[in-house]
């Protein structure tokens, strides 16, 4: 089963970048791919099994399930239930550790899934790229527009 | 219970800062606060339950035993058996984990123990701020930042 794994320190404290993350329905507020965010049934976005319906910028649509959050260990899980691309048994952990060193972010982001073997390559790529990384750096900016 | 939590980044991919730390017996030759160390029973220094007896740069002396030690998630477990600190069930371990994003390596010191009451803030004071930041700041030195 392909496992990605990307890791990335944030110059910011656990608490700032965890504030940002916790949202399941404010991805859009940052990362570069999505458009739009919606949970579905109206549900509150820390709700564990609430669904969010995320629309990329090149329009496909996606749907993912929240699957585990938690403020003491700021950690977070979800599935993706819905894709237009062939990505299945998608299951995603984000966490982040304070480095005391500097008062800054260890944010360890990893997924597993299947998908055909000849798939396996271009998917891992583009989880690893054009979400995972492209959303630490997303995050960095987010946050220093913040500041 | 006490715990300590310190954690830092070191310039240095994790495979490295592994071969550096990995040496159960090796403190001496990155930990500027170790003077001398051996192994018990002439026993290898990979094997689980082997015991270290090292002497401080101030002449105290601690005797840990490893409980743990894993070359494929980079981490080592141990317990001290016998040390003029003052603690009981002291159980600590050192995690590495890379951090993908410009190859450097994620550190993190832990440790649990029981102690009398009032002497906790002092301990957790010298063994996070003193022994363990202490260490990796030597890595840090050694890896250039």
């Amino acid at each position: 089963m392909p496992h990605v794994v990307r890791s990335a320190v944030l110059n910011a404290p656990t608490d700032a970048v965890w504030n940002v993350l916790r949202d399941f329905n404010g991805y859009n507020r940052w990362h570069p791919a999505i458009a739009t965010s919606a949970i579905e049934r109206a549900q509150a976005s820390d709700k564990i099994g609430c669904v969010r319906r995320l629309r990329l910028q090149d329009g496909s649509e996606l749907r993912e399930q929240l699957l585990a959050l938690s403020d003491l260990e700021q950690t977070c899980s979800y599935c993706l239930l819905d894709t237009p691309i062939p990505l299945f048994n998608y299951v995603a952990h984000v966490r982040l550790l304070p480095v005391t060193d500097g008062n800054r972010t260890f944010w360890h982001w990893e997924a597993r899934f299947t998908t055909r073997p000849e798939d396996v390559r271009p998917m891992t790529e583009m989880i690893s790229e054009q979400i995972f990384r492209a959303g630490f750096d997303a995050v960095r900016e987010h946050l220093s527009e913040a500041a | 219970m006490a715990r300590v939590y310190v954690s830092t980044v070191v310039n240095a991919r994790n495979d490295r800062v592994w071969a550096r730390v990995r040496d159960f017996n090796g403190m001496p030759n990155w930990h500027p606060a170790i003077a001398e160390s051996r192994i018990e029973g002439g026993e290898p220094a990979d094997k689980i339950g082997c015991v270290r007896d090292f002497r401080l740069r101030n002449g105290d002396r601690i005797r840990e035993k490893l409980l743990g030690l894993s070359d494929y998630d980079m981490f080592c477990t141990y317990s001290i058996l016998e040390s003029p600190m003052g603690v009981e069930n002291y159980v600590a371990t050192l995690r590495l984990t890379p951090v993908t994003d410009g190859d450097q390596t994620f550190l993190e010191w832990t440790a649990e123990f029981d102690c009398a009451p009032e002497r906790e803030v002092e301990l957790v004071g010298n063994i996070g701020g003193g022994v363990f930041q202490g260490g990796f700041d030597a890595l840090k030195r050694a890896f250039g930042g």
